[in-house]
């Protein structure tokens, strides 16, 4: 997809191929006085996460919670309590969910990987805006189903790609690259996902909240562990690179307006050897953007922290901006040769630094070495939990007040090369993607 | 003195903490000498707490011996200043209290403040052996000790020979959302 088609239908202007119909918007603004009415699918970790942002958002009644363990519904019907006062209803089963409540606008599916697409696709069928966490799905063809029921029923679905509404991102992109475009011109990418071996082990339980048997496997489950560590299980999650790396490599996707034309990928399980998926990837996308050639490295690692946690850099002729969720983990590196900023400093767009000081040249090899740039950090600091503004941008949508940051379809633009990342490294060889690989 | 330690695993992303006068992370549990003959007094004690309904657990997990991180493993109390008690049946000297509210995560837990007393209404012969509330904001005084980031080695608190038959622990959420949690609490003292 060419840059200009992919942003036309990114950011803050509605889909080519997402006509809404205006009642469907409308109907949760007038009929409840602008009360939504929602369900949340799914009240494990994450789910609490998204709970959690939008306890602060007004409007919002949650209505009803579903999940396939006692300790996450009963726990998470006690947190809507203790936020509004009364009960809302309780199910196991969505399908049950969906036949039995009336009134629903909205619900929030948070529930694994594999259950994504199923679960998005039903409520949207049944009349409902939804909200899913990324990764789309554990498979291409779910994420196409996703777009097209999105599609089929005129219904609003944001994919939970949260930096699309980050203000430091928006700004990043908006101010800093495209319109003064202080990067120069981009000619790489890398970004990472490194976390110790002491944040990628087990998730454990406690034995006394097993669940049975039949309604494990009723689900999809084989037994407890896989409940608990469904990321690490090839049927049942993306691995890795779909859990960390979909959030970053969204990020090249959406800052460059356009998709990469090829992936390279190696990876292995060099540690957690039992483990079904990669503990670690590499990968190489290469892009022809309408500035020219990019190459992206990007790096998942399961087993190290290596280089300081997460971020993204985008590498320019005049500038590198190192963006980040973390502000601390945020700068911009000016080339000592690109024009001045002083306007922009001037004028708050940027702030400096200040310089560190300068090494000694003991090693002989400094001389070699080109002059340490000028750093500079990106004014603001979202002072929100990070999926609040994203959370906040779908329900401003839904009382059409907005439109979607990140509906289904430019969501599945953005991740469909995720999806041959693994395949890459299986075959080990690179994949040059054709239309149909990248397309609903 | 000697205890259990859980094992280390830290879920998900850091929060930002935006807390002041952090006291460095604990990287070991520290080396504590108490008196000959303390022993563990909380283990499978009742526990009571300002939250009827526990959000999520029950508060006799507080002593049940279970520290590791993971579901199920800890109890979560509603928001605002809340408080759990161990009755340690009998008055005793204390000379240690270890407190892991959540350790998975980097996260500070506000206005954490330990007391004991003879007294379960704790309205006479309190003392405070731990008080991080440096803003006042739970309203119980002011403290002096400073907000610590949880970690696998607890909190441990110096008993100082406070004699006393209850343990009242007290919070006010935490830096990763408004909730009061805990995994376990011991109490190490010299049974008379």
């Amino acid at each position: 997809m060419k840059r200009r088609e992919f942003l036309s239908k990114s950011g803050t202007v509605a889909g080519a191929g997402l006509i809404l119909g205006a009642p469907s918007i409308l109907k949760a603004a007038e009929g409840n006085n602008n009360k939504v009415n929602v369900a949340l699918i799914g009240m494990g970790k994450q789910g609490r996460v998204l709970f959690e942002a939008m306890s602060n958002i007004p409007g919002i009644h949650f209505q009803t919670v579903c999940d396939i363990w006692d300790y996450n519904l009963d726990g998470g019907a006690k947190k809507v309590q203790a936020l509004q006062g009364h009960m809302p209803t309780k199910y196991t089963d969505i399908d049950e969910l969906l036949e039995k409540e009336k009134g629903l606008d909205v619900a929030i599916v948070a529930t694994p990987d594999f259950w994504h697409s199923p679960h998005t696709v039903k409520c949207l069928d049944a009349g409902l805006h939804v909200y899913c966490e990324k990764m789309m799905s554990n498979t291409i063809d779910g994420a196409r189903a996703m777009v097209r029921a999105m599609e089929r029923n005129k219904k609003l679905c944001q994919i939970g790609h949260q930096r699309r509404s980050n203000p430091r991102y928006r700004y990043t992109l908006d101010h800093l690259i495209n319109h003064h475009k202080i990067c120069g011109t981009i000619v790489n990418i890398n970004g990472q996902w490194n976390r110790a071996v002491k944040s990628s082990q087990d998730i454990k339980y406690s034995k006394r909240l097993t669940i049975d048997s039949d309604r494990l496997a009723k689900y999809g489950f084989k037994d407890m562990h896989q409940f608990m560590n469904w990321r690490f299980y090839r049927d049942l999650s993306g691995g890795p690179i779909s859990d960390l790396g979909a959030h970053q490599i969204d990020v090249f996707n959406w800052f460059l307006g356009c998709q990469p034309k090829s992936v390279f990928a190696s990876a292995g399980n060099d540690y957690f050897k039992t483990r079904e998926h990669f503990d670690n990837v590499m990968a190489i996308f290469e892009y022809d953007s309408e500035q020219g050639p990019v190459r992206a490295f990007y790096q998942v690692l399961t087993t190290t922290s290596a280089g300081g946690g997460f971020y993204e850099s985008f590498m320019g002729t005049d500038a590198t901006i190192k963006i980040s969720e973390s502000a601390a983990s945020s700068s911009i590196f000016r080339e000592s040769t690109a024009p001045e900023w002083d306007d922009l400093i001037q004028r708050g767009y940027l702030r400096r630094k200040p310089a560190p000081p300068k090494p000694e040249a003991t090693d002989g090899i400094s001389s070699y070495a080109s002059a340490a740039p000028e750093e500079f950090t990106i004014p603001g600091v979202l002072n929100k939990p990070p999926h609040q503004n994203h959370l906040e941008n779908f329900f401003a949508s839904v009382r059409g007040d907005a439109t979607l940051n990140c509906d289904a379809r430019h969501a599945f633009e953005s991740e469909a090369p995720i999806f041959w990342v693994n395949p890459s490294a299986l075959q080990k060889e690179p994949i040059i993607f054709t239309p149909e690989q990248l397309q609903v | 003195m000697k205890t259990e330690l859980p094992e280390e695993v830290i879920e998900g992303s850091p929060r930002p903490k935006g807390v002041p006068n952090l006291s460095p992370e604990t990287k070991k549990f520290p080396k504590f000498l108490v008196p000959e003959g303390t022993v563990l007094l909380s283990k499978d004690k009742k526990v009571t707490s300002s939250d009827d309904y526990p959000i999520l657990g029950e508060v006799a997990q507080i002593t049940d011996g279970e520290k590791e991180a993971g579901e199920g493993f800890f109890v979560e109390l509603t928001e605002g200043t809340q408080w759990v008690q161990i009755d340690l049946e009998k008055s005793s000297p204390l000379y240690a209290i270890l407190v892991w509210h959540f350790h998975s995560q980097k996260r500070v837990y506000h206005d954490v403040i330990v007391q004991v007393s003879d007294d379960p209404e704790f309205k006479s012969g309190v003392t405070t052996l731990f008080n991080n509330d440096y803003d006042d904001s739970s309203k119980l005084g002011k403290g002096t000790d400073n907000p610590y980031l949880e970690t696998r080695y607890g909190l441990l608190v110096n008993g100082k020979g406070t004699k006393g038959r209850y343990v009242r622990l007290y919070s006010k959420g935490n830096t990763s959302n408004e909730m009061n949690n805990y995994i376990e609490v011991e109490v190490f003292g010299k049974p008379e």
